[in-house]
């Protein structure tokens, strides 16, 4: 709701004008006021200034007076002296005398024509001794008066006294000849003393100035003067320069001046100030009525004033915002006639009653413009002297509405609390039963009368433990999932019970006691126990397995479920984490028939996976199950079982590399070394064939031969070239037969080929290989390429057998002999020998004692015997080192084996 | 068999130490037709057994033989101070072997089959070297035994001349008088057979350098 904003300084200009208007005329009529003042105080001043002139003017005249006075005195001196009518005692009396009425002058001397002083008044003077001639400033002063032929004065000067003293010349002629002067003295103090006369000098200030301006005398010491008026008095022509300058002395400010200001001041801040209080009262009294135009203006509530009868008479803007009418519709119509009809009786008394004078308060709706209903509440107090009702109205509406739903909410709660089957207990802080619905009172046994009131120790409490119950009441302390506990019923029964304990908080925030929630759960515990056994059964089957199982999201693809075997392999924190986050051995997502995360409940179970894996970290094997399958909360899971097959995998791993290194060896052995066999022992030959034939050549050049020579050399030659030929015919068989060809062959003639290669490294090793082969025996049924090679693997590692074998004892012996019904041929060296531990794996893939060897020659040549149907062993040699033996059949004991067959 | 000489022996002999008979053969006939005494050993230990330090000519010797192998042998004789010039016969893949055996101062070796010319030229070189070899030996051994007649005081003379000393100074350095040197010096001019100083100084050097 908007209120509007409040009006109160709509007449704002005029009253400024009102307030402004006392202040002006205030300050005009003091500045008035000022003027007047000073208008008065400048005709005094002025008059003041007129009345200096005038005693100024007199005093010029009187000095001026006395001045011509004395020049003419001075004069007649000069006269009298000239015609000789003066002597010494005349010129004594007169000039004493005159000296003594003017006591200005100091004294007075007769300088005679030579320039002597003559006469001298007063007699005692000491400026002047009788003879004493003319100073020079002085003789300048006399030859100005005689040229003038008057009186001239000269310039002030201070005497050795402090005085300041001024001289005046007058020239003495008898006829026209000059006859002397006459000088007199002036005292400057005496001047102002003397020539002034005292009322005058009081009155002002007084200084004699010289020509430069400089004070020479003043009769006053820093006076206060007023400087505006400072006439000045110039002596001319006495002196030059010497001038009087007056000022008239500052006498005190009189009261009658400044009393008229002060006055004028203090009126007007009185009259500011009366003012300034006058319009704050006002001030004050204007925003009290214009807050109480606000507050009915403003108010929320609804304010409004009836007649006696009960019709409106004024109403606020809350009443036509609350109830939508415009004020002019409502004023003047009658209160009731809004009102619900069912609400017009009480309305209709209510009236009534305040037309007896008395204040009421009654509720009732009244329809509004929308023609809705309103509940208001109505207070109304009537004042009968001024026909008047004051009635002040609340809109209700939504407390009556909150009152129904609370009264509707708090059914609610009632029937729930009988209908729930959990039984519900408060206590109030002190322990005593306060409220129990009919569940509690059926679980613990106990009527509700019997329970109200109760107080710790409960009496359903087992003995046992209450104790610890009553710790748990007094604590409040219970974890939020509730406690298992006991109770004893009335009859005696312990039942198992499940309670939560909360705090019961008013509503202001209070706890007032204890809220006690009990359920039953005898039933469900047992159910629960049976569970877990289970559980546990599942769980030591799944744990004792060494095979990895888990469980995993078939969406998500984190670990549900992981049994020990997998913890213990793949991390202990695999549950929850994606299965691709861990190393498990698991097929990439492209090869699963169906991606898994899109699988269909329909479908299931489905077969995902089932093969081998090795996982890329510790490159072991494992053989993968995987089925998708719906898990206990009903998602798509896919169920893994990985089982450790790497043992048996390395087992067939090492069977086929066998195989296959038989096979790379067999090769190595033939073919590997052909090139640098064929160099070896194609070198011997070819270089003894070389050397037979250079020397023939060079013999049948020199010519110096016998022909059975050059015969026999040609014969060698052809021997060694027989021998070459041989070596290139062994290694093309070699190259030819690369099946097992059985067949009937000659034990000594293989052992003779093989031999030829063995000498390779029997050089190389520097061993002798003796070759004990008798030349008569049966011949073997074999295959000639293969036994060629088992002889020469085994003479090959007789003679590296004995690296550390002296020289001479180097020596590789072959032997074969008959031994019922085979041949057994054995080959023994004299090198370090083999332990015995060492010899029964000597045979085994991969094992050699040799720094560079592939451990796969011996367990290659007992394959190939035993493919013969022989054997191969090996025997400590009774003189040192190592006798390997093996057998093969005989060829006729073959046919008559193979005969029958 | 042991030594093999098909012709009068000279004064040098051509001493060849292989397995292969054939080799050995062929050799022999190869060699004396140009005119060299040839002795032949089957092994190396047989080689051993006849060797003096007096043998002249030179050895053909093969690298790989069964029992002591030739580089081995090579080892032996360097320990024996052995001054015959020794050539290494090598097979198919044996160079790197004979390249050490080089480096310990065989003189070169040659790889089978081999060219009779190289061979040939080979063989020259070697004994030409021999021949000087045992030239200076003798001279050395002249020098050496000359000296040997010298009495003490004449060899510290000879050390004190060569040092470059003259005789006022030797006389002083041994104590005695210059006319005792004098004497002592015209015994050891004439001791070791040479007529100037110049002559002894250049003797005594050549032999002290080869020594």
């Amino acid at each position: 709701m908007r209120i509007p904003p409040p009006s109160s300084h709509r007449s704002t200009s005029p009253s400024r004008f009102y307030w402004t208007a006392p202040y002006v005329a205030v300050v005009l009529f003091a500045l008035a006021m000022f003027v007047l003042v000073w208008i008065l105080q400048r005709h005094e001043a002025e008059i003041e200034r007129n009345a200096l002139m005038r005693d100024v003017q007199w005093a010029d005249q009187t000095i001026q007076t006395h001045f011509i006075a004395n020049e003419r005195f001075l004069a007649q001196l000069a006269r009298d002296i000239a015609i000789d009518e003066m002597t010494a005692e005349t010129f004594q009396a007169r000039a004493n005398q005159y000296l003594a009425n003017n006591l200005e002058l100091l004294n007075i001397v007769w300088i005679d024509a030579s320039g002597a002083m003559r006469w001298a008044a007063p007699l005692d003077t000491e400026d002047w001794l009788p003879g004493d001639v003319l100073s020079p400033t002085q003789g300048q002063i006399a030859r100005l008066a005689r040229e003038l032929g008057r009186a001239a004065y000269g310039l002030p000067y201070r005497t050795s006294h402090g005085t300041t003293q001024m001289e005046v010349v007058l020239p003495v002629n008898r006829g026209r000849s000059p006859h002397g002067f006459i000088v007199a003295e002036y005292s400057i103090e005496g001047l102002l003393r003397h020539l002034v006369s005292p009322w005058f000098s009081e009155k002002y200030y007084l200084r004699l100035i010289d020509g430069t301006g400089e004070t020479l005398v003043a009769n006053a010491a820093s006076p206060h003067i007023n400087p505006t008026l400072s006439p000045l008095i110039v002596f001319d022509p006495p002196g030059n320069g010497l001038a009087l300058r007056v000022a008239a002395l500052n006498t005190d400010t009189s009261p009658s001046k400044v009393l008229p200001i002060v006055l004028i001041v203090g009126l007007s801040v009185l009259v500011f100030w009366s003012l300034w209080a006058l319009r704050s009262h006002i001030d004050s009294r204007t925003r009290a009525e214009r807050e109480r135009d606000q507050l009915f203006d403003v108010s929320l509530d609804m304010l409004c004033t009836l007649t006696m009868g009960g019709a409106y008479r004024r109403v606020n803007p809350a009443c036509e915002r609350t109830l939508g009418y415009p004020s002019e519709q409502l004023v003047g119509h009658p209160l009731y006639e809004l009102v619900h009809p069912d609400d017009q009786a009480d309305m209709r008394l209510a009236l009534a009653r305040l037309a007896d004078g008395a204040a009421c308060t009654f509720e009732a709706r009244v329809r509004c413009a929308d023609g809705s209903y309103k509940w208001l509440v109505w207070n109304a107090n009537p004042v009968p002297n001024d026909q008047v009702i004051y009635a002040v109205a609340h809109d209700i509406t939504k407390r009556k509405a909150t009152e129904e739903a609370w009264r509707a909410e708090s059914a609610f709660r009632k029937a729930m609390e009988q209908s729930v089957r959990t039984g519900l207990r408060a206590t109030d802080l002190h322990g005593c039963v306060i409220y129990a619905n009919p569940a509690f009172c059926d679980l613990v046994g106990y009527k509700h009368d019997e329970i109200i009131g109760l107080r710790v120790p409960f009496p359903y409490w087992p003995d046992e433990d209450v104790p610890r119950n009553m710790e748990i009441m007094l604590a409040g302390k219970i974890p939020p999932e509730g406690e298992e506990t006991r109770i004893q019923r009335k009859d005696g029964r312990q039942v198992d019970v499940q309670i939560m304990i909360s705090p019961l908080i008013d509503s202001a925030g209070v706890q007032t006691g204890w809220m006690t929630a009990m359920s039953d759960i005898t039933e469900s515990k047992r159910i629960r126990a049976e569970l877990e056994a289970a559980q546990e059964r599942f769980v030591a089957v799944l744990d004792g397995l060494d095979t990895a199982v888990y469980v995993a999201d078939a969406r998500t693809d984190s670990i549900l479920y992981a049994n020990r075997a997998l913890l213990a392999n793949f991390g202990a924190h695999a549950l929850g984490s994606s299965t691709y986050s861990l190393s498990l051995p698991q097929p990439e997502r492209g090869d699963y028939p169906v991606d898994p995360r899109h699988l269909q409940h329909d479908a299931l179970p489905f077969e995902l996976f089932d093969g081998e894996l090795q996982q890329a970290l510790t490159g072991r094997w494992y053989h993968v199950r995987e089925r998708a399958t719906r898990w206990v909360d009903g998602r798509i899971v896919r169920m893994v079982i990985a089982t450790d097959i790497t043992d048996r995998k390395q087992v067939a791993e090492l069977n086929r590399q066998q195989e296959e290194r038989l096979q790379q060896t067999s090769r190595l052995i033939t073919l590997g070394e052909m090139a640098s066999t064929l160099a070896h022992e194609l070198n011997q030959p070819l270089s003894a064939i070389a050397n037979y034939s250079s020397g023939c050549v060079n013999r049948l050049q020199s010519g110096r031969y016998k022909p059975e020579e050059l015969l026999s050399a040609m014969q060698k030659t052809s021997h060694q070239a027989d021998r070459a030929g041989k070596i290139l015919r062994r290694i093309r068989d070699f190259v030819r037969k690369s099946e097992p060809r059985l067949a009937a062959i000659q034990l000594a003639d293989v052992v003779e080929d093989a031999l030829g290669f063995a000498e390779i490294d029997a050089r190389k090793y520097g061993v002798r290989i003796d070759n004990e082969i008798p030349s008569a025996l049966p011949a073997v049924h074999a295959d000639r390429i293969m036994i060629e090679q088992v002889v020469l693997n085994l003479v090959r590692n007789a003679a590296e057998a004995m690296h550390a074998t002296p020289g001479a004892e180097r020596v590789v012996k072959v032997h074969a002999l008959l031994k019922e019904q085979m041949l057994e041929v054995s080959v023994s060296d004299r090198g370090h020998g083999v332990s015995a531990e060492d010899r029964d794996k000597l045979f085994t893939a991969f094992y050699t004692t040799k720094p560079d060897g592939m451990g796969m020659g011996l367990n290659i040549c007992r394959s190939i015997i035993e493919f013969h149907n022989g054997r191969l062993w090996a025997e400590d040699n009774p003189g040192g080192g190592c006798i390997f033996r093996f057998t093969l059949p005989l060829e006729h004991a073959f046919e008559h084996h193979a005969e029958p067959a | 068999m042991l030594l093999n000489t098909t012709q009068n022996p000279p004064e040098q002999t051509v001493h060849i130490i292989d397995d292969d008979e054939a080799l050995r053969d062929s050799l022999i006939w190869l060699l004396e037709t140009e005119g060299h005494t040839v002795a032949t050993y089957p092994s190396a230990e047989d080689f051993l057994l006849a060797w003096s330090p007096e043998m002249r000519g030179c050895a053909l010797l093969d690298v790989r033989m069964p029992g002591m192998s030739g580089l081995e042998l090579f080892e032996k004789l360097l320990t024996l101070h052995n001054t015959l010039p020794i050539i290494f016969i090598t097979g198919h893949g044996d160079v790197p072997m004979a390249v050490t055996a080089l480096k310990k101062g065989a003189i070169d070796f040659i790889e089978k089959p081999f060219n009779d010319r190289d061979m040939l030229k080979l063989i020259e070189q070697c004994l030409s070297i021999d021949r000087e070899k045992h030239s200076q030996w003798r001279q050395n051994a002249e020098t050496a035994r000359r000296r040997e007649q010298l009495t003490g005081r004449e060899r510290e003379v000879l050390e004190l001349i060569v040092a470059g000393r003259l005789n006022k100074q030797i006389a002083d350095d041994l104590g005695i008088s210059i006319k005792t040197v004098e004497v002592h010096r015209a015994r050891v001019m004439e001791k070791m057979g040479v007529a100037s100083l110049a002559e002894l100084v250049q003797l005594v050097m050549a032999a002290e350098v080869r020594r």
